[in-house]
């Protein structure tokens, strides 16, 4: 025993997937533990897809005590933030009404762009067959170009008695430590569609999924080796039943089962823990079948029949005699129940048939809120794409020690 | 004496293990095969005669490694050769191989006459695919193979019947020397014959020169072939005729080794089976001296020191023992 | 030509006893749940309503149109023979489009989506696989782990990167649908080309997430095959390792398409989704709908056309791999 585990850990493959699941559970237990407490489906944004980034609030940072910072390119900086992009496409529609050369220019290159405007708006051109309104926005885009660029300050008004009166002014060069604000928030990956934050429901989220994939595992892999080794063992028209039933298993698709199944047991009875069983229901067919391959080829050998002889009743043939010996065979296809389980779930509630969405997050629900409200036609990757990237990792991580568990068992296959 | 048509000098190769230890499995082994003799090499399995095999066709790919010596087939020294010139020219048509495990030897999703087309193909890549199967049906029939077996899978042949056909495709070429490594030993009594019947007529109608036969069943050298070597711990431990060998083995392995055979004719021998109590040294780290030394009843301090040479005695044997041969046929003697 | 008939026998028997089993539990499994499928769809429907008659009379309608009033046997038999009119209901959803013509307008979709992609994705993948076994170092070690950790991309995962790169970024590719929205299907030019171009992501999602899978299977099998006997025998005979090669591919390919038909059903599942994604008008779209506006009848059509397709593909790979493995034709054939 000791002798194999080391085995199996000197097999890189086995190593580097285990060191990763390790840590993504690591992270799923630790994260809320240290970090970031708290319900994971709490909505703390009231908009959809908050950006990635940290947060300061802008009602603390105006009451902030502020330092004067004299930083050179702070307004460039600002100018090119201000100046959207509708602004510089119209820009260069005007250098192109007055027939300037734009095939050089970058629009993104706000001085260039401002240089440029500069030196060729005029308000008083009428350009032929330009209408009223399109001069005026023209002017308007003037106007708010040169605001931008002027040295304004922003008056912070204090409400008192019945008018408004001056208390402060900020100054384009008054900056504030985030250290000195008291309501600063970090979003790693900013928020979901509900305004939700999204690292700390994905990292709620895989936990769910792990044990979701967990539990289909144990009951594919329980129903998968109680029925394979019957099938094996006692052999017969025990055997033939439990094949039969097997084999058209097999061939109807687990997934058509799980969406039958799922869809009549009806989103309110649906929580995490009954599609986990549901999936498990749906997929023991691969370990039924080898687990019978496996226990036809040891049925016949000396120490079982020894055991026979002696008289040992059926259930100490099997767990002594049988099991020790499919044993690394069930746990490979354990792990990979586990990971198709994941997938399973992700699967399910992208269709609208996974758990039932208000209690927990799983990753598949993640996925599914994300397609819902479009994040990825809008631009929104955090709230989709980490979801991915997580699905993949778990499961690349117990494919690989899978393979590398193969090629400690297999030694045909090891290079 | 006839013409020598194989000769082996000094040959040496080694097994290079997935953790680059080396092991020497062929140790400077010696010996030369006449024109229509056959030689047959004993031994316990590990004892290097399957390796022996495999290094003797001049062609290796990992882990066999080529080291030192040479093979001369009828004048022409194939061990220093380029590996494609090996392929071409000497494979097949100067050695032929009969594999271990001729169960698995045939592509199973190839019909025959299509591998028999690749091998003379291989030697002659203008051969007409119609004359190809003139002179393959010619030759099945010839070695009595029914006809059908041509258009045959691999998989649609029973034991000996795909055995059969290895050793018909393994010679189509001629070659002048043939090496078959345990060719009968998966097989039934019945068809066991017919393969031993069929090494015969290739030989008795000229196909080819001469055999290097290897088996571990002694009664079946016996009556296969001319010479008997017996191999130990990669090096041959004695040579002689095959009568000689059977009743008169002058080396303890050897003559532990034909302890256990029963031979019908003489009896006597036969009567008391013993068993070579032990396990052959670990080639990675050949001993010092005689490789044997560790399970030999002979042994003494010196064999263990003490590098042994093969030994010249009566007429064309040798053997590798620090013991005068007159010693040791006094020892048994008296046993 | 006995054992060949013997062995379709025994597949379409196969073939018809699981469609059967299919049938029964797409009809059975809703039926065994505790809750009453058309009072749950009533409570949908009739949300909103206050009139306790009309909503009485929705109930009595779909209880006749299902038939839940019947003994549970009986609505069998009225279920299949349904089923063999092409009646498969009225959809909720679409009221009131008959389902057979809702899944007819679908069906074409997926199978030319589906199919070429999951063939194409075999066909790299097996390529490539027999590339990184042959080749080994560098490549197999770059190879594999890519390949590996492409194996485990979701295929919604695959979809959607593929949908914000190549549509939403750079804008190359159309986002949704299976044609421009504003055209309406005919045979012209400028149809085809919007067909074409919304074919693109969905196909090429589809491939590279079947790619990893079929190439490690493949790598694995062509290791395996390399190590064989017959592959030793050939190259002692001296045929080249390019031909060598050839047959070890061909035989580590051929258990290849079991493993397409027996992974088939799990692929259809992923690429389903991934059809989800795209919009794409197939059937993954309309079992998705479906599922959004908890149109019952529509659900169970989907489920039940999308088995009888696994059902078909497979049935007609097993046929197609008992004709091209000779291996299949010497167990099943003459047993």
């Amino acid at each position: 025993m000791k002798n194999t585990l080391r085995q199996v850990f000197h097999s890189s493959k086995f190593l580097v997937g285990f060191i990763i699941f390790a840590l993504i559970l690591l992270t799923v237990w630790l994260y809320p533990l240290l970090i970031n407490p708290g319900n994971p489906l709490e909505m703390i944004g009231v908009g959809t897809f908050a950006k990635p980034g940290t947060y300061v609030s802008l009602y603390d940072a105006v009451n902030t005590r502020t330092e004067t910072l004299r930083l050179p390119d702070a307004d460039d900086k600002r100018v090119a933030y201000l100046l959207s992009d509708a602004d510089r496409v119209a820009m260069i529609e005007w250098f192109g009404i007055m027939d300037i050369d734009v095939s050089e220019l970058d629009a993104t290159d706000t001085d260039a762009l401002l240089d440029l405007w500069f030196e060729n708006y005029d308000p008083a051109i009428k350009p032929k067959g330009m209408t009223q309104a399109r001069r005026n926005f023209f002017k308007r885009l003037d106007k708010s170009i040169r605001q931008i660029r002027s040295a304004d300050t922003l008056k912070v008004m204090h409400p008192e008695e019945d008018e408004l009166v001056e208390r402060s002014s900020i100054t384009k060069t008054d900056y504030v430590n985030v250290g000195d604000v008291a309501n600063v928030k970090l979003l790693p990956l900013g928020t979901d569609n509900f305004g939700r934050d999204v690292l700390k429901e994905l990292v709620s989220a895989t936990g769910t999924s792990i044990v979701i994939g967990l539990i289909a595992g144990v009951v594919a892999t329980l129903i998968g080796l109680t029925l394979g080794l019957l099938a094996g063992y006692v052999g017969g028209l025990v055997d033939d039943v439990i094949m039969f039933i097997t084999n058209i298993f097999t061939v109807i698709p687990s997934f058509v089962l799980l969406i039958l199944i799922s869809y009549s047991i009806g989103q309110e009875q649906r929580g995490a823990s009954v599609v986990a069983l549901v999936i498990g229901f749906t997929s023991w067919t691969w370990t039924a079948r080898s687990v019978r391959s496996q226990v036809i080829s040891l049925r016949n050998r000396d120490h079982v029949n020894l055991s026979k002889l002696s008289g040992h009743s059926l259930v100490r043939i099997i767990v002594t005699d049988i099991l020790p010996y499919i044993a690394s065979y069930v746990v490979m296809a354990f792990i990979l129940q586990v990971s198709s389980g994941i997938l399973s779930e992700a699967q399910l509630s992208l269709l609208g048939l996974g758990p039932k969405t208000t209690v927990t997050p799983t990753l598949g629900l993640m996925m599914n809120w994300a397609m819902l409200y479009s994040a990825h036609t809008n631009g929104s990757w955090w709230a989709y794409f980490p979801v991915i990237l997580t699905i993949t990792l778990i499961s690349f991580s117990l494919n690989l020690m899978n393979t590398g568990l193969d090629q400690v068992f297999n030694p045909t296959l090891r290079d | 004496m006839g013409k020598v048509i194989l000769e082996v000098r000094d040959l040496k190769t080694k097994y290079v293990t997935r953790f680059h230890e080396d092991v020497y499995a062929v140790d400077g082994v010696s010996f030369q095969i006449e024109e229509g003799k056959s030689l047959g090499v004993a031994g316990e399995s590990g004892c290097g005669k399957s390796t022996l095999a495999l290094s003797m066709m001049g062609y290796y790919f990992p882990p066999l490694h080529y080291i030192s010596g040479d093979i001369i087939i009828d004048g022409k020294n194939i061990s220093g050769m380029d590996p494609d010139t090996v392929r071409k020219t000497i494979l097949g048509t100067e050695i032929a191989y009969i594999p271990q495990a001729a169960m698995n030897a045939l592509n199973p999703t190839q019909k025959i006459i299509r591998f028999v087309e690749d091998v003379i193909r291989a030697h002659d890549p203008k051969a007409d695919k119609k004359e190809i199967r003139e002179r393959a049906t010619a030759r099945f029939a010839e070695l009595g193979l029914p006809k059908d077996v041509l258009d045959k899978h691999a998989v649609e042949l029973s034991g000996g019947m795909k055995q059969r056909t290895v050793i018909a495709v393994s010679t189509i070429l001629s070659p002048k020397v043939l090496i078959a490594d345990e060719p009968s030993s998966a097989l039934d009594v019945t068809s066991q014959k017919m393969v031993i019947k069929m090494m015969r007529e290739l030989m008795e109608k000229g196909y080819i020169k001469s055999m290097l036969f290897i088996t571990h069943e002694l009664p079946l050298l016996y009556n296969v072939t001319d010479d008997i070597m017996v191999m130990y711990a990669g090096q041959i431990v004695e040579k002689g005729t095959a009568k000689e060998m059977v009743f008169d083995p002058v080396h303890p392995y050897s003559h532990g080794l034909m302890g256990s055979i029963l031979v019908p004719e003489e009896g006597t021998r036969g009567s008391r089976l013993t068993a070579i109590p032990g396990t052959p040294p670990n080639l990675k780290k050949p001993p010092q001296g005689c490789r044997f030394a560790e399970r030999c009843r002979y042994a003494t301090d010196e064999c263990r020191y003490h590098a042994i040479a093969e030994k010249p005695f009566g007429e064309g044997r040798s053997y590798r023992c620090l013991r005068s041969v007159d010693q040791l046929r006094e020892v048994y003697e008296n046993e | 030509m006995k054992g060949y008939r013997k062995y379709f026998g025994k597949k379409i028997l196969w073939f018809l006893i699981t469609l059967v089993a299919a049938v029964i539990l797409n009809f059975i499994l809703p039926r065994l749940m505790p809750a009453d499928p058309v009072s749950a769809i009533t409570g949908k429907m009739a949300s909103g309503m206050t009139d306790a008659s009309a909503v009485q009379e929705i109930y009595k309608r779909y209880e006749a149109e299902f038939g839940t009033n019947k003994p549970l046997i009986q609505q069998f038999f009225i279920f299949v023979k349904n089923l063999f009119h092409g009646n498969l209901g009225t959809s909720f959803s679409q009221y009131p489009r008959k389902v057979s013509n809702i899944i007819s307008s679908a069906i074409g979709w997926t199978i030319c989506l589906q199919l070429p992609a999951i063939l194409v994705g075999w066909l790299l993948g097996n390529v490539l696989g027999a590339l990184a076994a042959y080749i080994r170092k560098g490549f197999d070690k770059v190879l594999l782990p890519v390949a590996l950790f492409m194996s485990n991309v979701p295929a919604f995962g695959m979809a959607v990167t593929l949908l914000v790169l190549f549509a939403v970024k750079w804008k190359i590719a159309p986002i949704a649908g299976g044609y421009a929205f504003d055209m309406i299907p005919n045979m012209s030019w400028r149809f085809l080309k919007s067909v074409i171009s919304h074919y693109q992501l969905p196909f090429w999602s589809i491939v590279l997430v079947s790619i990893g899978g079929q190439a490690i299977g493949m790598r694995s099998m062509s290791i395996y095959e390399l190590n064989a006997d017959y592959v030793k025998y050939a190259r002692f005979l001296g045929i080249k390792d390019r031909k060598i090669v050839g047959y070890v591919f061909r035989n580590a390919m051929l258990p290849q398409v079991t493993g397409l038909a027996l992974s088939i059903g799990t692929m259809i599942g992923g690429a389903l989704v991934a059809e989800i994604i795209f919009s794409y008008p197939g059937l993954g779209s309309t079992m998705y709908s479906a599922v959004t506006a908890a149109d019952y009848p529509l659900i169970s059509a989907t489920t039940l056309i999308i088995t009888i397709m696994v059902l078909v593909v497979t049935f007609l790979l097993d046929i197609i791999y008992g004709f091209i493995d000779p291996r299949v034709k010497a167990a099943q054939f003459d047993a």
